[in-house]
C-alpha cells in the first residue's frame, strides 16, 4: 500500500517536472525575442537591452536559468504578466473561485444526471427511450462546447430574453446579500447547462455499460434464482459493483475541472481563468499564458495523484496489483 | 488477407455504425472532389450586401459579415477539416505505434521509461499545451496539424505497447528470434503489422478529436486566418450571434456531423478489429 502511494507520488512529481521542462523548452525554442517585445519597436538601445537581459536573467547560461526558474516555481512564483506587470499567481488566485464555482456545480450535476439516466436506460435496454437518449448522448459527444453555448445564448437569451448571457453578476444593479446570490445563480444557468450537457454523456455511457455488464454476470443470475426481489438485487449487488468506473470518471473530471471549463467561460464572459487565458492570448502576454498552463498542469497532477490514492483505499484490487 | 476482407464485408453488412461511418466518409470525400460544382459561389468572393439571412435569393444559408456565401464556405470547409484530421492522426498514430511498439517489444528499462512518459503525457492537459505552442509558434494550419499530432500520441502508444507485450511472447515471434532475425526486422515485420489494428480504430476516433481541437483553437482566435475552416466560421459568427445566428449555427452543425461520421467509423472499426465481435459466424 505505502509502496503504491510512494510510486504515485513519484510519478506525480515527475509529471510536474516534465511540464516544467516542456514549458522551458517551448519558451526557449519559440521564435521572437522577448527583450525586443519589452523594449518596444522604437528603441534599439544596446545598453537598455543589456540591462533588461540582466534583469530577467537572460544573460546567464541555459542551465542556470533553468535552475533559477525551477526554484521560483517551487516557491509558487510563476512570473509576472508583461501587460499588467502583476504576479501571475495573484491573477490566477483572483479568478480561480469563479472557475471552481462553475466547474464544481457542473461536475456534481453531470455526475448525478448522467448516472441516473444511464441506470434508467440500462434497465430498459433497446427500448425507444433508451435509443433516443443514447443518440442524444452520441450527438452531444460530438458537439463543441462553445458552439452549444452560443446556441443556448441565441435561444434563451437573444430570442426568448429569459436569461443573462454574459458575466457573473448584474454590474449595473449592484445587488447585495440574498438578491446577489440569486443574481449569480441566474447568470450561472446557461454556462452550467452547457457544461452539464457536454460532460453528461460520459457518465451516461459508463453507468449504462457497467450496469449492463454486472447484470449479465453469473452471480446475479444465481441471486435471482434464490428469489430475491429485483429491487434488492439492484440496490445491494448490481449498483455497488457497477459504480466504480463512474467514481474513476468523476476523479478524472475533477482533475481536469479547471481546464475543462475554459472554452465555456469564454463564451459566457465568465470572469474566471478561461477569460484570463483568452486575454493573455489576444495580448500576446506569454508569461501569463505559461503561468496559467503551469498552474493548471500542476493542479491536474496533484488531484490525479490524490484521486489515485483515494482509490487504493476504496478498491482492494488496485493495492494488490503493484 | 482474404479472411480479413470477408470479415470486413460481413461486418459492413451487420454493423450499422461501420456502414454509416464508411458511407459518411465517402460522401465527405465526394464533397471535397465536387466542391467547385456543389458550391454556387466562390467562398472567397466578398459582396457588398452583408449578413443576408438564410433563404435569401441565391444565398441558401445566408451570407456572413463580409458578404461571403455561408453554404459555399461550408462546402470548402470539408477539405480543411479532413486534412487536419488525417495529417494529425497520421502523425499521432505513427509516433504512438513506434514508441509504444518499441517499449512493449524491447521491455526492460526501455519499457519502463516509455510507460512512465506515456503516463506523464496522459496527465498533462493536452489542449492547453497545444494552445500554448500554437500561440507562441504561430497559427498556420501546418503548425496546428503537427502540434495536434505530436501531443496526442500517448493514447496510441499505450494501446500499441500492450499489443507488443503480448505479441512478443507468441510462437511466430519467438521462432523469428530463434532464426536469428534482427530486432529491427522483428519489430517492423511481425510486431507492428500484427499489433496495429486497435491503434487504427483509436486513430479514427482521434481524427474526430482533431477536428474538434482545430475548431476550439479557431474559436480562441488561434486558427489560420488564410483558410476557410468551420471553427473559424463559428468564431467569426460569435460577434454577430444576436443579429446573424446562421454563420455560427450552420458551421457548428457541419462540425458535429463530420465528427459523428468519424466516431461511427472508429466504433465500427473497433467492432471489426476486436476479436470479441465475430460477425456472421457463431450465434
Amino acid at each position: 500500500m505505502s509502496k503504491y502511494i510512494l510510486r504515485r507520488l513519484f510519478s506525480g512529481i515527475l509529471t510536474i517536472l516534465m511540464v516544467f521542462v516542456l514549458d522551458f523548452i517551448i519558451i526557449k525554442a519559440a521564435p521572437g525575442d522577448p527583450v525586443r517585445t519589452i523594449m518596444g519597436k522604437e528603441t534599439d538601445d544596446p545598453e537598455l537591452r543589456a540591462a533588461l537581459m540582466e534583469k530577467y536573467g537572460l544573460d546567464k547560461p541555459f542551465h542556470v536559468q533553468f535552475v533559477s526558474q525551477l526554484k521560483n516555481m517551487l516557491r509558487g512564483d510563476f512570473g509576472n504578466s508583461i501587460i499588467y506587470n502583476r504576479s501571475v499567481a495573484d491573477m490566477i488566485k483572483e479568478r480561480l473561485p469563479a472557475t471552481l464555482l462553475l466547474g464544481l456545480v457542473d461536475c456534481i450535476l453531470a455526475l448525478i444526471i448522467g448516472t441516473a439516466l444511464g441506470i434508467f436506460c440500462a434497465r430498459r435496454d433497446g427500448s425507444f427511450i433508451d435509443n433516443f437518449l443514447s443518440s442524444i448522448a452520441y450527438t452531444l459527444d460530438a458537439m463543441p462546447s462553445f458552439w452549444l453555448g452560443l446556441m443556448l445564448i441565441i435561444v434563451f437569451s437573444s430570442r426568448l430574453n429569459l436569461l443573462p448571457a454574459q458575466g457573473m453578476e448584474n454590474v449595473r444593479e449592484g445587488y447585495e446579500g440574498f438578491r446577489h446570490t440569486l443574481d449569480v445563480m441566474e447568470h450561472m444557468v446557461l454556462p452550467v447547462m452547457t457544461m452539464v450537457l457536454i460532460t453528461m454523456p460520459g457518465y451516461f455511457r459508463i453507468a449504462k455499460s457497467s450496469i449492463q455488464q454486472v447484470t449479465s454476470e453469473d452471480f446475479i443470475t444465481t441471486l435471482r434464482s434464490t428469489g430475491m426481489s429485483e429491487k434488492m438485487i439492484f440496490s445491494k449487488y448490481i449498483f455497488k459493483n457497477a459504480i466504480l468506473p463512474t467514481v474513476t470518471m468523476f476523479g478524472i473530471t475533477l482533475a481536469f475541472l479547471v481546464t475543462g471549463v475554459t472554452l465555456v467561460e469564454i463564451v459566457f464572459s465568465w470572469p474566471g481563468t478561461g477569460r484570463l487565458t483568452l486575454t493573455a492570448i489576444n495580448q500576446r502576454d506569454y508569461p501569463t499564458l505559461m503561468g496559467v498552463y503551469m498552474v493548471m498542469s500542476i493542479s491536474v497532477a496533484v488531484v490525479m495523484v490524490l484521486v489515485d490514492i483515494a482509490y487504493a483505499f476504496l478498491d482492494p484490487r488496485i493495492r494488490y496489483d503493484k | 488477407m482474404k479472411a480479413v476482407l470477408s470479415k470486413c464485408l460481413r461486418a459492413f453488412k451487420a454493423d450499422g455504425q461501420l456502414r454509416f461511418g464508411v458511407i459518411g466518409v465517402i460522401v465527405l470525400l465526394l464533397v471535397i472532389i465536387l466542391a467547385p460544382i456543389l458550391a454556387p459561389h466562390d467562398p472567397y468572393s466578398y459582396e457588398f450586401v452583408r449578413l443576408l439571412p438564410p433563404g435569401s435569393e441565391d444565398h441558401f444559408l445566408g451570407t456572413n459579415h463580409m458578404g461571403q456565401d455561408v453554404y459555399s464556405m461550408l462546402i470548402f470547409g470539408v477539405g480543411t477539416s479532413l486534412k487536419v484530421a488525417l495529417i494529425s492522426a497520421l502523425i499521432s498514430g505513427a509516433l504512438g505505434v513506434l514508441i509504444g511498439g518499441l517499449g512493449g517489444f524491447l521491455g526492460g528499462w526501455v519499457d519502463q521509461v516509455v510507460s512512465e512518459i506515456i503516463n506523464i503525457f496522459l496527465m498533462i492537459p493536452t489542449f492547453f499545451l497545444i494552445l500554448l505552442i500554437i500561440s507562441l509558434f504561430g497559427n498556420s494550419i501546418a503548425n496546428v496539424m503537427i502540434v495536434i499530432g505530436i501531443t496526442t500520441w500517448p493514447g496510441n502508444a499505450k494501446l500499441m505497447r500492450a499489443q507488443a507485450l503480448s505479441l512478443r511472447e507468441r510462437t511466430f515471434v519467438r521462432s523469428a528470434v530463434a532464426l536469428g532475425e534482427t530486432k529491427t526486422q522483428i519489430l517492423f515485420k511481425y510486431i507492428l503489422p500484427n499489433g496495429i489494428f486497435p491503434v487504427v480504430a483509436n486513430t479514427t476516433r482521434s481524427m474526430a478529436g482533431a477536428i474538434l481541437t482545430e475548431a476550439s483553437l479557431s474559436f480562441l482566435g488561434l486558427g489560420d486566418p488564410n483558410i476557410i475552416s468551420w471553427g473559424q466560421m463559428i468564431y467569426q459568427g460569435k460577434s454577430y450571434i444576436t443579429s446573424a445566428w446562421w454563420i455560427s449555427a450552420f458551421s457548428g452543425i457541419a462540425v458535429i456531423l463530420t465528427v459523428i461520421v468519424f466516431y461511427m467509423l472508429g466504433d465500427g472499426l473497433n467492432h471489426v478489429l476486436n476479436p470479441k465481435y465475430n460477425y456472421g459466424r457463431s450465434k
